[in-house]
């Protein structure tokens, strides 16, 4: 991961070094007392035991301002009434050398009130943060742009009227750009490129002859002329590379008894549509020093880290930097992005007015972060037996005009081309690009469904020209717990991808298809019916995943939880507190979500998990107060599994810790021991039933009651954990007033009741708790890094549709698809994630489609009129049905499924097609024209 | 600088204007930056994605919805439209009392992140009020609420969760259809 991923430690620390007073903080702390916040304030979304609708539901419903751009400066605690209006302008073209502007379109009385250039920002040295991951501000003239869609300025204007007039004057109007001679745009170096090589002992789940999680991978130089493979020689990357060879060898000269089938595929540029555009609010004030930012990021942190390093050598001084953050969407298109700088840097030039940036719909196409595209050639060797025995996968992606996330995007989209298969042998390597398109971004499915889909539909060929069925054929060799995935690492759990497969050949559709087929084409003449499958599992998670969570009883009962998760939509504020129940016998009484400041647990980090030496780690893992990482961004479907986890150690610890001690407090009552003396009472006997703690035969307790007991007894009543994952937990011995115990946390602090003798009170100066050093750490080894992932969430589509002779068009019939994702927390949630990612897949399969050269969109004629969103009457709205398979155990943990129901849709699309046409497509989207052409 | 018009309307049943006003101003502009009824949202600014979707009350027509987003305010003055901010009403808390759509939203889960959620109750609300003054057979439901709302662009919820609620506020809703609903649940 890049050194962009800021925490909110490492953020306070740069505010510190630059003297910055400075935080982040949720929209609802922002608005006006006039116009409080609705989110929260409604309580009915809970009730009788229930969860009745989401948490945010109801400000949602009634349309509330809630996200960043609904936001105007008159709705926002101490800001003026008045604001002003900025506009970006992007340069079309990067074929020319740009020389200037002219806006002579506008006068006599349309001009910006102000205009920004680079010359102005170079002036007042305003400089884009991490310019080589975000790109520049603003092209210099004399220059040629190295993509369509980069700003060349912005205008502000402090009336809105005089800002609508002008826009309309500037908008798709090319005559304000000063072009000269024609020019190639600036050579780059690919923004990076890795191979992984790994060679399976004779047991798939013995030791490996190489792997990259026994060894190492392949990092190759690169610069302006390409990437440099290293040799069979060298001195680290040598024998990886030996090893590549013999693989490449053996597909180009199998051995008897394989049949290789290589196949080139082209996935194609997205935009993940995001319906809230980029924008923000912005508010300096040059007397002081203030400046005020609303963003609509996925990484506040990182934007408000970044605007930090923006002012750090400007002339423009900064006392306070207070950055609020909206509720937004994104599928990543807002993760790490640029603008939030740009909504900085307009702020600084409002004359003292705050600033309102927005971009429309086509502006939005013209700059917005992109799915990747990529190349893909894969083989796949197979025995007689139809046993995949090897696998090369060489993916090129095109990164667009700037690095972003391409580097990360490559390396996870490649080491999932192995999608749901054990691979004896395997030679993955990945390079990505610079081009002049718009930059391609880190899009729900990072790079994943590209790979997977292509491999899934490789398999299906691969199934008909070896007369196999499709779905035996993934049986055979679907890989099985225990077993290595290609980086070497064994995933964690059950591996239930099987099941899933069981049930798709068993499933009418499946097994009726060729008199389905004969049927449905008998009643519909012109039109040909097509059954497809594809089967995926997607990793969740970073490999660097850490969180905070608070949890404490109040002396009447209640649960109050703080929490660092943060909602984008899918719903984990809701979950989060619904995590409890099982633990505490109810969801917590009240909450806050988004919470950065942490004084409960007083920790510090160097922030880079992935890069630090395993000697290194173990002498800083003996300071108690040292974690690799403090919080992680929302990114990665990573609020079910690892968020949760942190949630249910809280609420276990407050179980364990106080709860339980009260209970045994109130039955041992008396004397002789009290009603509990004459049963062996254990914790595991503690059970929740109707609200109230049992055990055996003891005396049902209130929530209430225990609450009272603790807070007189002076027990702990409330507890803060921090926890830690690297594909594995992070595990840590705590010694509690006597009580030695090991748990899957790195951090605590505790809380006593009203009732602490003063010696617990004075411990208890960590916010209100007392920290608890921990006696010894046990971090997962940092060569874990290289697992690249052991989280997955298998899941698999079987669709049916009607391709259209003639016009090539495809109608979907019905889809159903089976996922097995742990213990659903809110089974509502789980399905409309299901469903809302299966029309993003169709969208990919079928429909959506950027260019990547002149006519893309950073043209700015790119809207939804000419870029087709699958619609209600495109997705099978009446008829797919979707199975989520049950939980193994009350235990079993939830998975982070927030991305994988888009992918196997995809690839069963594409083999459905060639089922019903008898022709394979290699190239997505599969659209009615490609058809057309086949037709 | 466009010309100008006086512009009065009716909006969520409150008498606006005359405001003095560029007389291309779409009806967006008007509910954003002049009126901080932000709950209708731009998205695509041409019409298509009808996120921004908002009721015209007439008195011959009855109501149906307009693209805000590309609808001028010289087109709307003298009439009367609703808004999301004016689905819901309150109760003496002046806390929200959902509509029988919005309710169904929220029972649903059919909202992610809700960015287009005002366009689908403004849109369904206009369906449920259609069909008070012609009721549809119940084997006809699922067809009609897919031609009420096949334009709107949902990117979250792959629409199956807003089409369900709505289908059911019609089947359960006396008069909205003509005869007794048939056991049409299908598995999501």
């Amino acid at each position: 991961m890049p050194h962009t991923d800021i925490t909110r430690r490492s953020f306070l620390a740069a505010a510190a070094a630059l003297g910055v007073s400075a935080v982040v903080r949720p929209l609802k702390h922002a608005q006006a007392a006039m116009m409080p916040s609705p989110v929260g304030q409604d309580a009915g979304w809970f009730a009788g035991g229930r969860l009745r609708y989401r948490r945010d539901g109801m400000a949602k419903v009634t349309g509330s301002k809630v996200f960043a751009i609904d936001m105007r400066a008159r709705d926002l605690e101490g800001w003026p009434d008045q604001q002003s209006y900025a506009l970006t302008l992007h340069v079309p073209r990067a074929d020319r050398v740009y020389l200037g502007l002219d806006l002579s379109v506008l006068e006599p009385d349309l001009a910006p009130d102000v205009l920004v250039d680079s010359d102005r920002l170079a002036k007042d040295g305003v400089a884009m943060p991490e310019a080589d991951f975000y790109g520049d501000f603003f092209l210099k003239p004399g220059s040629v742009s190295p993509m369509l869609g980069q700003p060349v300025a912005l205008g502000i204007w402090h009336d809105y009227e005089r800002f609508r007039a002008a826009r309309k004057k500037l908008q798709f109007n090319n005559d304000i750009f000063r072009f000269g001679d024609p020019a190639d745009p600036p050579t780059r170096a690919p923004y990076g490129a890795a191979r992984f090589v790994r060679i399976g002992g004779d047991d798939p789940r013995g030791t490996d002859r190489f792997s990259p999680m026994k060894d190492l991978v392949v990092w190759p130089d690169t610069d302006e002329k390409g990437v440099h493979w290293p040799g069979d020689d060298h001195p680290a990357f040598g024998e990886a590379m030996r090893h590549s060879a013999q693989i490449q060898a053996q597909m180009k000269n199998p051995p008897q008894g394989w049949r290789v089938f290589a196949r080139d595929f082209r996935s194609q540029s997205v935009d993940p549509c995001a319906m809230e555009m980029e924008n923000g609010l912005g508010w300096y004030q040059a007397g002081t020093g203030h400046l005020h930012v609303v963003g609509a990021t996925q990484s506040p942190y990182a934007a408000a880290h970044h605007i930090l390093e923006m002012m750090s050598a400007s002339k423009m001084r900064l006392s306070n930097l207070d950055f609020v953050t909206g509720y937004t969407v994104g599928y990543g298109q807002k993760e790490h992005q640029s603008f939030p700088y740009y909504v900085a840097m307009a702020a600084l030039y409002g004359d003292g007015r705050p600033v309102r940036l927005a971009l429309d719909r086509w502006q939005h196409f013209q700059f917005g972060l992109k799915r990747h595209p990529f190349d893909i050639r894969t083989a796949l060797a197979v025995d007689e037996d139809g046993h995949f025995q090897a696998m090369s996968c060489d993916m090129t992606g095109d990164g667009g005009g700037v690095m972003n996330f391409s580097p990360s995007v490559g390396t996870v989209a490649v080491t999932a081309a192995q999608s749901v298969y054990y691979l004896p042998k395997s030679d993955l390597s990945v390079q990505v690009l610079p081009s002049i398109g718009v930059t391609s971004g880190s899009m729900r499915g990072y790079g994943t469904l590209q790979s997977m889909s292509t491999t899934e539909m490789l398999v299906d060929e691969i199934a008909t020209e070896m007369g196999i069925d499709a779905i035996e054929l993934r049986r055979r060799n679907v890989i099985q717990s225990g077993m290595k995935n290609t980086q070497g690492a064994v995933p964690s759990g059950y591996l239930r991808i099987g099941e899933i497969l069981d049930m798709a050949q068993q499933d009418p559709m499946w097994t009726e298809r060729a008199a389905r087929k004969v049927a449905y084409e008998a009643a519909n003449p012109g039109m040909l019916y097509g059954l497809g499958f594809a089967s995926v599992q997607k990793d969740f998670g970073t490999g660097a995943e850490a969180a905070v969570v608070q949890l404490e009883i109040t002396r009447q009962g209640r649960l109050k939880m703080r929490h660092v998760a943060a909602e984008i939509g899918a719903g984990a504020t809701t979950a989060q507190m619904l995590v409890t129940e099982p633990y505490l016998g109810r969801p917590a009484d009240e909450v806050e979500f988004s919470v950065q400041h942490w004084p409960q647990m007083p920790l510090h980090t160097k922030d880079e998990p992935y890069t630090t030496a395993q000697e290194d780690e173990n002498r800083l893992a003996q300071d108690p107060h040292w974690v690799p990482r403090f919080t992680s961004p929302r990114s990665a479907s990573n609020s079910a599994y690892y968020f949760t986890h942190a949630t249910q150690q809280a609420a276990q610890l407050l179980l364990r810790l106080a709860l339980w001690p009260a209970a045994l407090s109130i039955w041992g009552a008396g004397p002789a021991g009290g009603q509990m003396r004459p049963e062996p009472l254990r914790f595991e006997d503690a059970k929740w039933r109707d609200g109230m703690l049992v055990a055996r035969s003891m005396e049902p307790l209130t929530m209430q009651r225990l609450a009272e007991r603790a807070h007189a007894d002076g027990n702990i009543t409330g507890v803060c954990v921090h926890t830690f994952n690297r594909w594995a937990w992070a595990e840590a011995d705590f010694d509690i007033d006597g009580r030695t115990f090991r748990a899957p946390i790195d951090a605590l602090s505790v809380k006593w009741g009203d009732g602490a003798d003063a010696a617990k009170k004075a411990r208890m100066t960590d916010g209100g708790y007392a920290f608890q050093p921990r006696v010894k750490a046990y971090y997962p080894p940092v060569q874990r890094n290289n697992a690249g992932t052991v989280y997955y969430a298998p899941c698999a589509t079987m669709v049916e549709l009607g391709v259209a002779t003639g016009s090539g068009k495809v109608t979907i019939l019905s889809h159903k698809t089976w996922l097995e994702c742990g213990t659903q927390i809110v089974p509502e949630l789980v399905s409309g994630q299901m469903q809302g990612g299966i029309a993003m897949g169709i969208g990919h399969a079928l429909y959506e489609e950027l260019p990547t050269g002149p006519d893309g969109p950073g043209n700015g004629t790119w809207n939804y009129s000419r870029y087709h969103l699958p619609r209600a009457s495109e997705v099978g709205v009446w008829t797919q049905t979707g199975h989520v398979l049950p939980a193994l155990s009350g235990e079993d943990p939830p998975k982070g499924m927030a991305e994988v129901g888009m992918i196997p849709i995809v690839g069963a699309c594409a083999n459905a097609i060639a089922h019903a046409t008898g022709h394979r497509f290699y190239h997505l989207p599969i659209s009615a024209t490609r058809i057309q052409e086949v037709l | 600088m466009a010309e100008r018009i006086n512009f009065s309307a009716t909006i969520n049943g409150q008498k606006v204007g005359p405001m003095n006003l560029p007389q291309d101003l779409m009806m967006i502009e008007l509910l954003q930056e002049y009126l901080n009824l932000t709950g209708t949202r731009l998205s695509c600014g041409q019409g298509v994605c009808s996120a921004c979707r908002i009721i015209v009350d007439d008195p011959v027509r009855g109501s149906y919805t307009v693209p805000a987003c590309v609808t001028g305010i010289a087109w709307l003055n003298g009439k009367s439209v609703r808004t999301i901010e004016g689905i819901a009403e309150q109760d003496d808390q002046g806390s929200p009392l959902p509509s029988a759509i919005q309710k169904a939203f929220l029972e649903h889960f059919s909202f992610q992140c809700s960015y287009c959620t005002p366009g689908f109750v403004n849109a369904a609300t206009v369906l449920v009020e259609q069909l008070e003054g012609s009721p549809i057979p119940a084997d006809k439901v699922e067809d009609a609420v897919l031609e009420a709302l096949d334009a709107h662009i949902c990117r979250c919820t792959g629409y199956v969760r807003y089409y369900q609620a709505v289908r059911d506020v019609i089947l359960k809703t006396p008069g909205l259809t003509t005869e007794n609903p048939a056991a049409t649940e299908r598995a999501s």
